[in-house]
């Protein structure tokens, strides 16, 4: 695997973000999109009391596909820029891409809350609805329901979004980058003329 | 071993995620709501109580599963070093990589229909296996071989 390391070309970090900010900014999209359609999924649910409900759902949904944008994001700069990438490059391209998906969905989270300014009320009720239809002690589902309560309101805030998104989001999508360096980086020995 | 500085980088980045998993486990518990390493994973990890893994009572910031492929990539990365020599030029590390995650697909999807009810052990065990896969895959990145 030497090869991608001797044939990297030069890249300046203003080469990094097309790649970073498309796949991040359609990322951030789909995050969006996959949250909300979840989020009114679960406001016009039934409250059954069921574990898995469109809240938890959509947090795996989310976790899956905000993995695997480094990779993509690879993918895009391997087929746009250049095939031959050095592992540390595919790896800011990865946490830039964390960066653009976490921006992109707060900022689009910001924006609904104009379009529809009681969306998060209606999903905390939706939410607390189906804690309280939940066979548990009175004690686990009080606990769980201030916390889930507590998490969704705090969670509005702007700031706190970012500080943690970013990490987060940084971290993951700089590991499937990694990922995507070694499926889609080339070697010499694959070069076409 | 070649890329040393993101070797080292992405260690500590990994070790960052695994103490911050762990929660209210080795932080304290939170003075007021909810806890920060709580609010650090909202969005990614479901959270359910019952998926969760706890010591003496006290609850992981995340589910099982994922407290699985945190420790497993961290575990994985450590190994870097010992591995990279055996995978160079291999295919059988990416195979790995593809069959550890089509387990976590199955195995969500056959608990999601109603096929099998998996427990916090296989989650937790699955979620190793794939978290470990990952940095076995890209270990060959890391190994120098102009020594």
């Amino acid at each position: 695997m030497e090869e991608v390391t001797e044939h990297s070309e030069h890249h300046s970090f203003g080469d990094y973000w097309p790649s970073a900010g498309i796949v991040g900014a359609i990322f951030g999209v789909i995050t969006f999109a996959i949250g909300l359609a979840f989020g009114y999924m679960q406001i016009s649910s039934e409250p059954t009391g069921a574990l898995l409900t469109p809240m938890t759902i959509s947090g795996v949904v989310v976790c899956l596909v905000v993995a695997i944008a480094g990779a993509i994001s690879v993918w895009h700069f391997t087929s746009e820029v250049s095939p031959f990438l050095k592992l540390g490059q595919g790896a800011i391209i990865g946490f830039l891409t964390g960066v653009a998906i976490t921006v992109v969905s707060v900022f689009l989270n910001e924006v609904w809350h104009l379009v529809d300014p009681d969306y998060t009320e209606k999903y905390l009720e939706a939410v607390v609805a189906n804690f309280e239809a939940m066979d548990m002690p009175a004690e686990t589902k009080d606990q769980l329901i201030d916390s889930t309560v507590e998490s969704i309101r705090t969670g509005r805030s702007v700031v706190q979004q970012l500080f943690y998104g970013i990490p987060m989001y940084g971290i993951l999508n700089m590991i499937s980058a990694m990922v995507g360096v070694k499926i889609f980086g080339k070697k010499k020995d694959q070069e076409t003329f | 071993m070649q890329h040393r500085a993101l070797y080292i980088v992405s260690l500590l980045a990994l070790i960052f995620l695994v103490l911050v998993s762990l929660g209210e486990i080795i932080w304290g518990s939170s003075q007021n709501g909810l806890h920060w390493t709580s609010r650090m994973f909202y969005g990614i990890c479901h959270q359910i109580p019952e998926r969760t893994l706890e010591i003496n009572g006290v609850l992981m910031a995340v589910n099982a599963r994922c407290f699985g492929i945190f420790a497993g990539l961290l575990a994985g990365w450590l190994l870097i070093p010992a591995v990279s020599g055996l995978t160079v030029q291999k295919k059988w590390p990416v195979q790995l990589f593809f069959v550890a995650m089509l387990l976590q697909i199955i195995d969500y999807t056959g608990n999601l229909l109603g096929f099998w009810t998996n427990t916090n052990l296989s989650r937790l065990s699955l979620g190793l296996f794939f978290g470990l896969s990952i940095p076995v895959a890209i270990s060959d990145l890391f190994y120098n071989n102009k020594k």
